[in-house]
């Protein structure tokens, strides 16, 4: 079949665009999400940062917004491969940075980045924390 | 010779309900591994003892098809007999799918699916058996295409280099598929006769299958197909096929039996249970010895109805050796203490039972609603079965 | 686009995807085997087991490892991990029929099995000889349960409820497992779970320290004392060695 036919075929048209259709609907979702939350309030995603005295994190604070996977992946490697404990780990986040609601799970929500660590590894859970905080 | 090949019309009612049924299957597989992913895999039969189950005997029985649809298809391709060119390209398509089957069949086995498509490509693991095998069987995925593609490009010389090159790796990934099994410490698992086995039981019930599917194919479209064609592919090719099959089994068994260190694991495997009952009746008797029997004597062989009665009687036979492959070496238990016996534990540590679950079956029904689905697609929208198949005068 | 010339261009589409796909495999080829620098170098941990100290009805080290590591218990045989477990045997061959409990553990091989066979190379041998699962990596094909001869590895096929020590990590589920030595205690310089529990009792049936280190306990027993591995003869090198087997 050559294209030019295949453009004036009436049935292919209509199962060619119902397939474009449905595979623009998430674009089109979250286009028409982004347009209707403009106005309403929007929380900064970047918001839980511990308390005054704990201001000093492993790195700072760009880095560890932005690449803290990075480091968290290589401290794993370490820690598990060859041994080499040192003084960061992943349970010692929660001494700092209390909620896990609000201190991973809203960034990881925006970017839609699965959050798998916490099944095995402890850290409080979201609710009991924001009742504990009076939130 | 000019063979027409041609789409099928696929607009009868008995295609639309044979496709409705397919793909109502693999909506039901899929929906299963998605249950065992979010909840676990202890909604399969499988236990701690018995780490591997139905799944793993589909998917190498699977792989195991794909090389007699090869070898029916080579038939052209090497050998250049051109009364097999009719059915060169439907073995291709075939084998192709099979192979994507048993693919399927061992990523729905995973504990974490998620997992199965970074980690082996980050942390490949060289000394692993079944690290190497995917790698085997997506390579063979790849020149099955580029064979089919030869096939229908109608291209002499790339058929005969595609032709060739498949059926030599299809002895690699059936080397590899048992070395799967081979290559680990357990007493029932480790026997260097396990992939020649594996290849001589791959290849009756591939060639079996194809059999099947082809007068399948030919009666339910109403194209003509000269029995002589069936018929040859039943009588030397099936026949020579199953008495290779028996002859490695007989070998491998006695060699578990002669020898006294493995006497109790060979015994346990003949007479020790279900599986014994399996693999005397269901792989043995009906699977090999009789199926042979009716193709060797000249009336049943020749008479194309018996022929498909005993390609189905292999391809399950061949079935139920998968299976046996897998577990029987899994519920016997490995003696760790010689001149001992253990009388309490708190494992299951004796001999264990396996029983399919319910969700496994789904599974299995689903990578079978898959590649079905796939088959009639391919039937409708491809040129793969010839308008008519007769058998020629030799030139 | 005729058929003839998509099934051209899908096809070479085909093969240059796994092309890509496979380039990877190549370069993975080699890497990830325990680094050189690791501070485990040079250490060789191995346990002796006392069968003789050891009280038929005691389940310490049992408990002590069960609550230490987070290990999954359903009460339900087919899915319960075990990463320690008692054994009763009996000789079949005196007169007497001589009763014995076995702990049978990872036996934590110089050659593992599960080691060579996991696709992923979640299972390894860390520098100081212990196999270790990287549950990050594990894709959960369960070869490693398949290729160990002493049935000591296990399965997560639910996932556990229970999680009584909160500082160490419990597993999803879909990985499979296995004893460790306690590797995060003795990366902290303590002893494994089961043996602190087994000298709590004032049971000494439970040794622990470096065979390579010449003074220490273990070796000294290995050394003067008629020590026996399970099924030596297999080749594995098992580093649990038994007293009065």
């Amino acid at each position: 079949m050559k294209l030019s036919t295949a453009l004036r075929n009436k049935k292919l048209g209509v199962v060619v665009t119902i397939l474009i259709v449905v595979m623009l609907l998430p674009f089109g979702s979250s286009a028409a999400r982004f347009v209707l939350a403009r106005d309403a309030e929007v929380p900064d995603v970047f918001l839980e940062m511990p308390l005054d005295y704990f201001n000093r994190c492993v790195e700072d604070t760009d880095y560890m917004r932005f690449r803290h996977m990075d480091l968290l992946k290589r401290l794993r490697e370490e820690f598990i491969r060859d041994g080499k404990r040192g003084n960061v780990s992943l349970t010692k986040c929660r001494d700092c940075h209390t909620s896990r609601e609000r201190f991973c799970n809203r960034c990881h929500e925006e970017a839609s980045v699965i959050l798998d660590c916490f099944g095995c590894h402890y850290y409080p859970e979201p609710d009991s924390v924001s009742q504990q905080l009076g939130t | 010779m000019q063979v027409e090949f041609s789409k099928i019309e696929g607009r009868s009612l008995p295609f639309y309900l044979a496709g409705a049924a397919l793909a109502a299957l693999a909506i039901a597989g899929i929906y299963s591994t998605y249950l065992m992913s979010v909840h676990g895999l202890y909604l399969s039969g499988m236990t701690n003892r018995v780490p591997w189950g139905l799944q793993i005997s589909m998917a190498i029985f699977y792989i195991g098809l794909s090389a007699g649809s090869l070898v029916v298809s080579g038939l052209y391709g090497i050998f250049g007999k051109l009364e097999y060119k009719p059915f060169a390209r439907i073995a291709a398509y075939l084998a192709m799918l099979f192979l994507i089957a048993g693919l399927l069949s061992i990523l729905t086995d995973q504990g974490r699916v998620d997992r199965v498509f970074v980690k082996p490509f980050t942390y490949l693991n060289v000394t692993s058996m079944f690290s190497i095998n995917p790698s085997l069987y997506s390579g063979h995925v790849l020149i099955c295409i580029i064979y089919l593609w030869a096939l229908f490009r109608e291209k002499g010389t790339l058929t005969k280099i595609a032709s060739f090159t498949v059926c030599l790796w299809a002895i690699g990934t059936h080397t590899g598929t048992g070395a799967i099994f081979a290559f680990v410490p357990r007493e029932l698992y480790n026997s260097a006769l396990l992939p020649p086995s594996f290849v001589a039981a791959a290849l009756s019930s591939g060639a079996a299958l194809m059999i099947l599917v082809k007068v399948a194919v030919f009666r339910g479209t109403g194209r003509p197909l000269d029995d002589k064609l069936v018929i040859w592919l039943g009588r030397p090719l099936l026949a020579v096929f199953l008495v290779c099959t028996l002859y490695v089994l007989l070998i491998e068994n006695a060699h578990r039996f002669y020898l006294a260190e493995s006497r109790e694991a060979g015994t346990f495997f003949l007479f020790g249970g279900f599986h014994s009952v399996l693999f005397w009746f269901g792989l043995i008797i009906f699977g090999c010895i009789i199926p042979a029997i009716l193709l060797f004597v000249r009336r049943t062989g020749t008479s194309v109805p018996w022929v498909v009665f005993s390609s189905a009687l292999v391809v399950v036979g061949v079935l139920f050796e998968r299976f046996l492959i897998v577990i029987p070496g899994l519920i016997h238990p490995p003696e760790l203490f010689p001149g001992w016996e253990v009388t309490g534990t708190v494992l299951w540590e004796g001999i264990v039972e396996y029983s399919i679950s319910f969700y496994e079956v789904l599974q299995a029904l689903g990578v079978l609603g898959i590649i079905g689905f796939a088959f009639l697609m391919g039937l409708k929208f491809l040129p793969l079965a010839p308008t008519e198949a007769r058998q020629i005068a030799p030139a | 686009m005729d058929r003839r010339e998509f099934l051209k261009k899908g096809g070479a589409a085909l093969a240059g995807t796994s092309g890509a796909l496979g380039l990877p495999l190549l370069t993975s080829c080699g890497v990830n085997t325990a680094s050189e620098d690791s501070p485990l170098a040079g250490r060789k941990w191995g346990m002796v087991i006392d069968l003789n100290e050891c009280q038929s009805d005691c389940t310490a080290c049992l408990d002590a490892c069960r609550h230490e590591n987070n290990v999954a218990f359903h009460n339900d045989k087919r899915w319960d991990i075990h990463w320690i477990r008692k054994v009763n045997i009996r000789s079949k061959e005196s007169e007497d029929h001589t009763e014995k409990s076995v702990l049978l553990l990872c036996n934590h091989c110089e050659n593992p099995p599960c080691a060579q066979v996991c696709p992923v190379q979640a299972t390894y041998k860390r520098a100081d000889g212990i196999v270790v699962v990287d549950h990050h990596r594990c894709i959960g094909c369960r070869y490693c349960m398949i290729a160990c001869p002493y049935n000591a590895r296990f399965f997560n096929y639910k996932e556990n409820e229970e999680w009584p020590n909160t500082d160490f990590p419990k597993r999803s589920h879909g990985v499979a497992e296995s004893c460790n030595f306690c590797a995060h205690l003795l990366d902290q310089g303590k002893r494994p779970a089961c043996v602190e529990a087994c000298e709590a009792i004032g049971v000494r049936a439970l040794h622990f320290g470096d065979l390579n280190d010449p003074e220490s306990d273990v070796s000294e027993i290995v050394a003067s004392a008629p020590v026996k591995r399970i099924r030596d003869d297999w080749g594995t090198e098992p580093k649990v060695y038994y007293l009065g087997l």
